[in-house]
């Protein structure tokens, strides 16, 4: 039996005169996979294609087998967290998922079940009551990836999911994609950093320009990747940074901290990003307060040009 | 999970989505002004019904006739007669009317203005500020005489005259001392332009005491061509003038006519009697509270206020939000990534904005029938349900209604296809308002031309109205009200398959994408 695929064939999207995505080529099994490519180089736009929202120029997209022209049939296996940072006025938290809830014909207790296990696997039950219009930006990211999920769906499309999630609820995150992705599921996120997505992928493909510019296994690039030094920027609360600092610099992989004026924040570099990423959760556990990790490596171009320039040597 | 037959799955869905859009349409701050918009006739003929009694009330309290009475009153009684027959009147004013008016003197036209002692001078001017009563800028003088203290040479007479640029050659300053006023219309001096004036040498200097003038209606022309205000001077050297007479004051007096007014009040009607010069002169009857009236007037206030202007801005404000106003405040994908055909959200929209505007604007129509019904007598309010009063307000609520079925389609067709509702908005209103010149498959093509045959009561016009604007107010009606139903409802079935084209092709476009 075939798995059931997500695929674009020679799909082109322009608005108006101006170049969405040209000629893109997908065929994405279950599993995780990262859309990856700096800001408007077109992932909204190929996930926005995925669920309907847009409508190709040219070629077509099946999704699981199903067309994004039939919406009734789409979205009731397809969860999707868009970057848009609205909510309908009238809602709560709890409201907005159970609302969406509704139109998939739930009755309203289960409704409400549904919606109330999805804000508390976003940690967002102390909200829920609350109008989503007055939630902190990284609250509203998470009420829309509470109602991406609430549904259970097959098919998690997310934007951005891990834009202003803090670092404990992005841990948990990531450990939901991973859970899905082994029942089988597909998980398609998007990120301007490769670093973010890079250890949670199963696949990644990079899109510039609107072009698709590598698709593959991670591991085939990641080797690549790690040839190349990676940067974070590591706050800390408390004025604990240099605590922290301290700690870190014992690690063998971390070659460079400079520690920043407030004593709040310092950027590491490091060579390597998983033991990065375990040696920051044992000095979390060790009870140093880490506010926030944030890749510092944002010039995606240039390491796409490393990519490319990689593979044409 | 799922419920059993796509169908009743699809019902319920977009009942869901009717239930939530609901909320919004009635509580939205832009909702304001729809319901101030469908509130509005019947706050106005609650205030009349109140004012109306108010009024019945005071007079009531001041007294009461009776019809019989009230209609004996004959034109000619002297107001004593009237009290003594009728008894006292519930309101009562007299007073004196004080009009200025032109005097009327026997010799129309001729002034003579006398100065005393005579005064030695060689220099006449005449000097004029308002030429005419009626406000024609013209000086029209036909002759200028001056007299010394003898009286009996006309002093003026043909000696050099000059003054304002004349109307025409021949009207020049020399027809004003020719001596005559017979020759017709050219036999004066004509001027406009300021200043006017005219000025005459007589030769010498010597005693001048009596001036006349002659004016436009001394050679024959209107009375109100007359030279309102003047004034004469004098010189001994053509230099240095001063006034002797002037006519200020002189054309009017007051004219005073005593007068007197009665009302009595019959408990219905409210006569008011004038009396001038103690008779009666004029008898006015009528009732605060017509039912008649106030029935043609509310079927005018439904036809052209509401069917026109109230349902037909309420739906745009309410229809055209559905979708444009989730564009613009960039919710809209919140319903396009639900598991539901793009036709049953529009049908859950749709749905959501007719409950809202058929209960916003149903409710305001008949609470502007109650309004109306308010204030009369219980007798005429029976009579009124007697005589098929249930079957009025049952269509004029279905027309209600049904405007919003129309309407409503039509702006939220629009507004998936424009974008600035300002000027579809304009060009519908243009085109529900002509409709009724149009030829009749055109007319078919208006909403306004199903409404109008549901409404009970025809909308009142004047027959002096012109026929084209005749034709405007009330386009030729379908024959049957069922015809018109189905004519409405097929149309408005046209319109929202026009909607569904567009929102299946819709896609998400917020603004910069990425």
């Amino acid at each position: 039996m075939t798995q059931p695929a997500v695929v674009f064939e020679e799909v082109s999207k322009f608005y108006g005169e101006v170049l969405g995505v040209n000629h893109v080529t997908l065929n994405i099994p279950p599993g995780i996979t990262s859309l990856v490519g700096p800001n408007g180089s077109g992932k909204t736009t190929l996930m926005n294609l995925m669920t309907g929202l847009l409508f190709p120029d040219h070629g077509s997209i099946l999704m699981r087998g199903v067309s994004p022209r039939d919406p009734e049939a789409l979205m009731r296996m397809t969860g999707y967290a868009t970057q848009y940072d609205t909510a309908p006025r009238w809602a709560t938290g709890f409201t907005f998922i159970t609302t969406g809830l509704l139109l998939f014909g739930y009755g309203r207790s289960e409704a409400e079940e549904r919606a109330w296990k999805a804000l508390e696997r976003l940690s967002l039950t102390d909200a829920a009551n609350r109008k989503v219009a007055a939630y902190s930006k990284g609250m509203r990211q998470r009420v829309r990836l509470a109602q991406a999920i609430a549904h259970d769906p097959d098919l998690l499309v997310l934007d951005e999911p891990l834009n202003g999630l803090d670092p404990l609820v992005r841990a948990e995150t990531i450990a939901l994609f991973r859970t899905w992705a082994a029942e089988g599921k597909h998980v398609i996120i998007s990120s301007h950093v490769l670093q973010e997505v890079d250890v949670v992928s199963d696949q990644v493909v990079l899109i510039a320009n609107g072009m698709i510019v590598a698709e593959g296994r991670i591991r085939t690039v990641r080797d690549e990747i790690q040839e190349h030094p990676s940067q974070y920027i590591v706050r800390c609360r408390n004025r604990d940074a240099s605590g922290v600092a301290a700690l870190l610099f014992g690690e063998p992989h971390v070659t460079e901290i400079k520690l920043n004026d407030d004593r709040m924040g310092m950027l590491v570099m490091t060579r390597d990003r998983e033991q990065f990423a375990r040696a920051l959760g044992r000095i979390a556990l060790d009870g140093h307060r880490i506010e926030s990790v944030v890749p510092a490596d944002e010039n995606v171009d240039a390491l796409y040009e490393y990519l490319i320039g990689g593979e044409s040597r | 999970m799922k419920p059993g037959s796509p169908i009743r799955g699809r019902a319920a869905q977009a009942w869901t989505i009717a239930t939530i859009e609901l909320r919004r349409v009635f509580f939205a701050k832009r909702s304001l002004w729809v319901y101030a918009l469908a509130l509005l006739p019947s706050v106005i003929f609650f205030g009349h019904g109140l004012d109306a009694k108010l009024r019945m009330d005071r007079l009531a309290r001041g007294g009461q006739t009776t019809p019989a009475l009230m209609d004996s009153i004959r034109e000619g009684e002297t107001a004593e007669d009237v009290k003594t027959r009728v008894g006292k009147p519930a309101r009562e004013f007299s007073g004196t009317h004080v009009r200025r008016v032109r005097q009327r003197t026997g010799k129309a036209g001729t002034t003579t203005h006398v100065i005393e002692p005579a005064v030695a001078a060689r220099f006449v001017r005449l000097n004029i500020n308002r030429p005419s009563y009626n406000g024609e800028p013209v000086a029209r003088i036909y002759e200028f005489e001056v007299y010394g203290p003898d009286g009996r040479v006309n002093l003026a007479l043909r000696r050099p005259a000059t003054g304002t640029t004349p109307c025409s050659q021949d009207e020049g300053p020399e027809k004003a001392v020719n001596g005559s006023v017979a020759g017709g219309q050219a036999d004066k001096w004509c001027a406009r332009g300021f200043p006017l004036f005219l000025q005459v040498d007589l030769g010498a200097v010597g005693p001048v005491a009596r001036f006349v003038v002659k004016h436009a209606s001394a050679g024959g022309e209107n009375e109100d061509s007359d030279t309102r205000d003047f004034n004469i001077q004098l010189s001994t050297d053509g230099k240095t003038f001063t006034t002797v007479a002037s006519s200020v004051g002189a054309g009017f007096v007051d004219e005073r006519t005593e007068y007197r007014e009665m009302t009595y009040f019959d408990g219905r009607r409210v006569a008011r009697l004038y009396f001038g010069d103690g008779k009666l002169q004029g008898k006015n009857i009528n009732r605060p509270l017509d039912f008649e009236e106030d029935r043609t007037i509310f079927a005018g206030i439904f036809q052209y206020f509401y069917l026109r202007l109230a349902i037909f801005f309420g739906c745009l404000g309410i229809f055209m939000y559905l979708f444009r106003g989730e564009m613009t405040n960039r919710t809209l994908h919140f319903w396009f990534l639900a598991p539901a055909r793009r036709e049953v959200l529009l049908a859950g929209k749709y749905a959501a904005g007719l409950m809202a505007s058929a209960a916003i604007f149903g409710g305001g129509a008949l609470l502007t029938l109650a309004a109306m019904l308010w204030p009369h007598d219980a007798i005429e309010v029976q009579a009124f349900w007697n005589a098929g009063g249930m079957g009025h307000v049952f269509w004029y609520a279905t027309a209600a209604v049904l405007g919003c079925v129309g309407y409503g389609s039509v702006f939220l067709a629009v507004g998936l296809y424009v974008r600035n509702p300002i000027i579809p908005a304009a060009v519908l209103l243009a085109w529900e308002g002509a409709s009724g010149i149009f030829p009749p498959v055109l007319q078919k093509m208006s909403i306004l031309y199903y409404l109008q045959s549901l409404c009970p009561v025809p909308a009142p016009i004047d027959n002096d109205v012109p026929a084209v604007i005749r034709l405007l107010a009330a386009p030729a009606a379908p024959a049957s009200r069922p015809g018109a139903i189905l004519g409405l409802l097929v149309l408005t079935a046209f319109v929202l398959w026009i909607a569904a084209l567009a929102v299946r092709r819709m896609q998400i476009s917020y603004g910069a994408e990425t």
